[in-house]
């Protein structure tokens, strides 16, 4: 097995394969990682050449046509935020920024600032326009933020590559908050994949086999800040504009990484009652979300296919 | 040398929001459609395309290449089927084009390139221009013979902080420049993933002296062309070497270059490209006799030299009393610069591939040539056919002017 590791979108992107040699282990590398830049030249807000970032300033004034890539992209995670009811949503770009996570580890908003970022968050008030693959904000200060979805959508690309050249075994994984596992390793039935609990440091809240399918994590112990003893995520409820704080972690199983990707965040702001809805009409995946309950933590699990231990 | 000494300059800010920014974008999405061909859909030819499709108007239709997975690909990236060809004369012999894109490697733009004029079509011919010297002067006989919009792939004639830095070089910013240092240094061995062996020149093209001028061609092509801006003019001749230093598989042009390319008035281009140190980077370094200026893919930064220092003596604390004599050592007189410059803000800038697509698109539309046109293809293109050899023999040549081609 041969592994690398390349860092792109913030964090590290890991890949270990079966490969008869190292020179081809490291060509199969090369695509998925050169296909990881592209995704990331493309959508990034943080370079003010990406497509995103040029959407981003040109949309509030006039409708900017874009590629069909970048188009179906956003078509995706708007059917998304419609889907979740507005849970997931691209348009928080403003909001994350008056918290403090744009480049930085979050702070606390004045009040003020929170006020005045209200009319800019709304998946609703983006119009995408199929015919004329044009986007368009109906509010000047909209800013669309990959987050949530970028890194899901870099995975299926390079992963899609892999499959092409092809690579029968991988194990793909961007900042272990999405993994893709590719086939199998040799004698195996798949790759094992172990989450560890978010709210416990040490102990693993359960350990699976995956083949040819995602998982995607959400939780705040990635980017956070503790003010006044209070843990502030930057895991957005775009509705109330602040990070959702009773919601532990959220695990999704998926054929399709942007799936497990975005659905993970969108279960995460979601409402107990409301997930069920949603996941009543996705028989295809598979969810786990470890949320504060009244005297302990709870556990949600849906369709989930290993022991779940809150205790270990 | 004098140490330097930044004259820190406010920020400039370039493209804010611009209203006419806004109204050309709002009529170019009435645009009519401009129909597109493209010779050689590989990697750059995709990008292109990709860029393209961000253009309101464009639209592709056909096309071609001698690697049939690159039409699969091509389709993908345009969201519908296109009309795919093995031979570019059959692309050419639909009436449906109004422009074609030209991404094959650098061995086959003239032939590509002509054939697209002569079929009466405008072109994006990707660099480097042309291969061979001769195959240059064919390109620029056939513009004027044909009066066909010709655009070469030189996107930093259209990148704003590129514009901005050579029009205050111009203007006498850095005094007169003398002297561009260029480099271009990537970790990467350059290789492309070969699906089967018999596939490794049509793929690797790049590593090959057959098919590629190596670094110097496909990397300093763009920093040539830029030298040629900034200098107004071509370079007279050129020496350089290259090795194989860490990529020892079989390629036979070097994985680094050295070349040294000159000007009238001894003024000079070095160019210096390395592909197993990543360092320096992309960026450009233009010295004049006042200050100097660092251009990267993002941004631009001046710096102004230390002006000397003259003061009234009197007579008397000089001639009377004399002056001393010592050592001229001084210790901090050498040391590098390290302190801030004056930056031009490019932060609203988009990628220059697309600016440059957009411009074509406007060309075609408007029937009016490039900025990028054939002279600044020849310019650079000339040198490179000429370059890659002298780089090899490790010798100095000459590069012929545009007019000897034409006598």
């Amino acid at each position: 097995m041969f592994s690398f590791v390349y860092p792109a979108m913030g964090t590290e992107f890991t890949l270990h394969l079966y490969a008869p040699s190292e020179e081809h282990a490291s060509a199969a590398a090369r695509t998925a990682f050169e296909e990881v830049e592209r995704v990331e030249s493309l959508l990034s807000h943080y370079r003010p050449s990406s497509e995103l970032s040029r959407i981003n300033r040109e949309a509030p004034r006039s409708s900017v046509t874009t590629d069909p890539e970048t188009f179906q992209f956003l078509e995706t995670a708007w059917e998304w935020s419609r889907r979740s009811d507005g849970a997931f949503d691209m348009t928080v770009g403003r909001l994350m920024k008056a918290w403090g996570f744009y480049g930085a580890d979050g702070s606390l908003p004045a009040r003020k600032a929170l006020a005045q970022v209200r009319d800019d968050v709304g998946w609703e008030k983006v119009r995408l326009d199929p015919a004329r693959r044009t986007v368009r904000f109906l509010e000047r200060g909209i800013e669309l933020d990959p987050g949530g979805i970028g890194k899901g959508y870099a995975v299926d690309r390079a992963i899609h590559l892999l499959r092409q050249l092809p690579v029968e075994a991988a194990l793909l994984s961007a900042g272990s908050s999405t993994i893709y596992a590719l086939g199998a390793p040799p004698d195996e039935t798949g790759w094992k994949v172990t989450i560890p609990a978010a709210h416990r440091s040490e102990s693993v809240l359960c350990s699976m086999v995956l083949r040819d399918t995602s998982i995607s994590t959400a939780n705040h112990t990635e980017k956070h800040f503790v003010d006044n003893g209070r843990l502030y995520g930057s895991i957005m409820n775009p509705r109330t504009l602040r990070p959702v704080e009773d919601t532990i972690q959220v695990c999704v199983i998926s054929t399709s990484a942007t799936e497990s990707d975005v659905l993970s965040n969108a279960l995460f702001v979601m409402e107990r009652k409301q997930r069920a809805r949603l996941l009543e009409q996705l028989p295809h995946v598979s969810a786990l979300v470890l949320a504060e309950g009244r005297r302990a933590w709870q556990h949600e699990a849906t369709r989930w296919p290993a022991e779940v231990s809150l205790t270990t | 040398m004098s140490v330097l000494s930044a004259r820190l300059l406010k920020s400039t800010p370039l493209l804010a929001a611009e209203p006419e920014a806004t109204e050309t974008a709002a009529r170019e999405t009435h645009a009519e459609p401009v129909r597109l061909g493209v010779i050689g859909p590989g990697s750059r030819g995709k990008e292109l395309m990709r860029q393209l499709l961000r253009v309101p108007g464009a639209e592709f239709v056909a096309v071609c290449d001698v690697y049939e997975p690159r039409f699969a690909q091509a389709s993908e990236l345009v969201g519908h089927p296109l009309a795919t060809y093995k031979d570019h004369r059959a692309l050419l012999d639909r009436k449906d084009l109004d422009a074609v894109i030209v991404a094959s490697p650098p061995v086959f733009h003239a032939q590509h390139v002509i054939d697209v004029m002569l079929s009466g079509r405008a072109v994006y011919g990707e660099k480097t221009m042309g291969f061979t010297p001769q195959s240059c002067f064919d390109i620029v006989d056939t513009v004027k013979k044909t009066g066909q919009i010709f655009q070469v792939g030189h996107q930093m004639r259209y990148a704003p902080w590129f514009q901005e830095s050579v029009r205050r070089i111009h203007a006498g910013e850095i005094g007169e420049p003398t002297h561009i240092y260029a480099y271009w240094c990537r970790q990467d061995d350059w290789r492309r993933v070969v699906p089967s062996p018999d596939l490794e020149h049509l793929m690797n093209w790049r590593l090959y002296r057959e098919s590629s001028g190596g670094l110097l061609e496909e990397l300093g092509s763009h920093q040539i062309d830029f030298a040629n801006w900034v200098f107004g003019e071509l370079p007279a001749s050129i020496l350089g070497t290259t090795s194989i230093a860490t990529y020892h598989d079989g390629r036979t042009v070097g994985d680094n270059v050295q070349a040294i390319l000159h000007y009238s008035r001894g003024r000079r281009l070095v160019f210096n490209s390395l592909t197993a140190n990543a360092m320096m980077g992309e960026q450009l370094w233009v010295y004049g006799t006042k200050g100097s200026v660092q251009i990267t893919p993002e941004d631009a930064t001046f710096y102004t030299e230390a002006r000397k220092v003259i003061t009234a003596a009197s007579h008397s604390s000089v001639v009377q009393r004399g002056v001393k004599t010592g050592a001229s050592y001084k210790a901090n007189g050498e040391m590098p610069y390290r302190g801030p410059g004056a930056r031009i803000d490019a932060r609203n800038a988009e990628e220059p591939t697309l600016t440059a697509c957009r411009a074509f698109v406007q060309c075609v539309r408007t029937k009016t040539q490039p900025i990028a046109d054939v002279h600044a293809g020849f310019g650079s293109a000339i040198a490179c056919s000429i370059g890659k050899d002298a780089v090899f023999e490790g010798s100095t040549k000459t590069i012929p002017p545009l007019t000897q081609g034409h006598a």
